[in-house]
């Protein structure tokens, strides 16, 4: 190889290495936001793609009657008034006090729903019927146990009762599907009576917490279903 | 008809002394077919080893028997430690099927007069044995019990989060007494429930 030649070779091989360093921590950084994007769960990206809830802060702030635990581990709910800007739109209001549920209380002992759970959809059938679509976490996190299953739905259905009377019964869905139980326990293929006492409203023919799945229920599970496939 | 809940990979609750519900249940359950069997019982069991039979195969099961009662033995997460709970479901609205037949979803709807009467009836009996356990028997829709056509409870013990595994362990003959004392006392008022639609069942 002449003189010359190894010139150039040298020259080209310092541009390479000089190339290479400004690339590589460029190269890095895509490598890194990739690696986050790629990271975000099904359900956060989920949660994107739903419509955000108008959040009432303009609203005039009311006396809400929240139903937490007691926290004295007996099983028992204990009504708790707070403060909250509402709106006059039950689906609105419902989607607040279920979320302030979630939340939790003060006393982390009286919490009746995971901390990791979230409402990703509410509706309100015709009949009274809501729909409320949780996710995952609110099977996964809570603890096992009929006790502890059946102190969240009531929890659920006792704060729907004192604060949106618009609802008269309510259907569990876990991330857009009906599941068989909660955490191994507690039914919710059926719904949940709520609130029995709205002016005018038919009277369900048993005397019963639980009432069977109606056809509008079905037709709403699918929609959500549907909007989870989307 | 006993029922240890769980099993396999569905552990049930988990304490924090590694203590698993789907395990200990299978100790209660032996404790109380002894003591049923001590009383003239025949006990059949949805499970005795470490599988995990559907809620539906656990129902067929009893379904399958005739005069069964059906016992679901649970330990929950929460509760006051020491106390014991029974549950029964609330009221099925009856089958409007013409045949009399009833649906499988509806199969305890029969039943849930018979299924109070047992559960306040066992309930009593351990809340004279536990200390925090309520005098009669609760309400839930515990999935299990709905699919059962037969007198149906689920016995809840708190809890998985007691501080040392013996705390159960002292539990387990006082919940198996109970369970049988409850039975007993239940015997004689167990009268099979006339479906509807056949000849002699009870007219409205």
């Amino acid at each position: 190889m002449s003189p010359q030649s190894r010139v150039w070779l040298a020259g080209g091989l310092f541009a390479a290495v000089i190339a290479a360093a400004l690339y590589f921590p460029a190269l890095r950084h895509q490598v890194r936001n990739a690696a986050q994007l790629t990271e975000k769960t099904a359900e956060q990206a989920r949660r994107e793609l739903l419509p955000v809830t108008p959040t009432a802060g303009s609203e005039p702030k009311v006396k809400v009657k929240m139903f937490w635990g007691s926290g004295n581990d007996d099983g028992l709910l204990r009504p708790v008034t707070v403060e909250l800007p509402l709106s006059d739109d039950p689906v609105l209001r419902a989607k607040e006090v279920l979320n302030t549920l979630l939340a939790g209380p003060v006393d982390p002992e009286a919490r009746t729903l995971p901390p990791d759970a979230a409402l990703l959809a509410f509706y309100i059938l015709p009949d009274g019927t809501a729909i409320a679509d949780f996710s995952e976490a609110l099977g996964t996190s809570i603890p096992s146990g009929i006790q502890s299953e059946q102190l969240a739905i009531d929890s659920i259905a006792r704060t729907l009762e004192a604060n949106v009377p618009q609802v008269q019964r309510i259907k569990i869905l876990i991330h857009g599907q009906e599941v068989e139980t909660l955490a191994g326990h507690i039914d919710l293929t059926q719904t949940f009576r709520v609130n029995t006492k709205v002016p005018g409203a038919p009277v369900p023919p048993a005397p019963s917490a639980v009432s069977v799945i109606t056809a509008p229920i079905e037709k709403a599970v699918q929609k959500v279903e549907n909007a989870v496939k989307r | 008809m006993l029922d240890p809940a769980h099993g396999g990979v569905d552990l049930g609750a988990r304490g924090t002394e590694g203590i698993r519900e789907s395990e200990v249940v299978l100790v209660f359950a032996a404790e109380v077919r002894k003591a049923l069997e001590a009383q003239g019982f025949q006990v059949v069991m949805t499970r005795e080893g470490n599988d995990n039979p559907s809620f539906d195969d656990r129902s067929a099961r009893a379904n399958a028997q005739h005069g069964a009662v059906f016992v679901t033995l649970h330990i929950a997460s929460t509760g006051v430690a020491g106390s014991v709970r029974v549950y029964v479901v609330p009221d099925i609205p009856p089958s409007n099927d013409a045949t009399g037949l009833i649906p499988w979803d509806r199969a305890q709807g029969p039943y849930i007069g018979l299924s109070h009467k047992l559960g306040d009836l066992v309930q009593a009996e351990l809340a004279k044995r536990f200390r925090g356990s309520p005098d009669t028997a609760l309400v839930a829709p515990v999935r299990q019990l709905r699919t059962t056509a037969a007198p149906a409870i689920a016995v809840e013990i708190s809890s998985v989060t007691v501080p040392d595994r013996a705390d159960l362990d002292h539990m387990v003959p006082g919940v198996a007494e109970a369970i049988a004392h409850g039975i007993v006392a239940f015997k004689p008022s167990y009268v099979l429930p006339v479906p509807s639609g056949t000849p002699g069942a009870a007219q409205p």
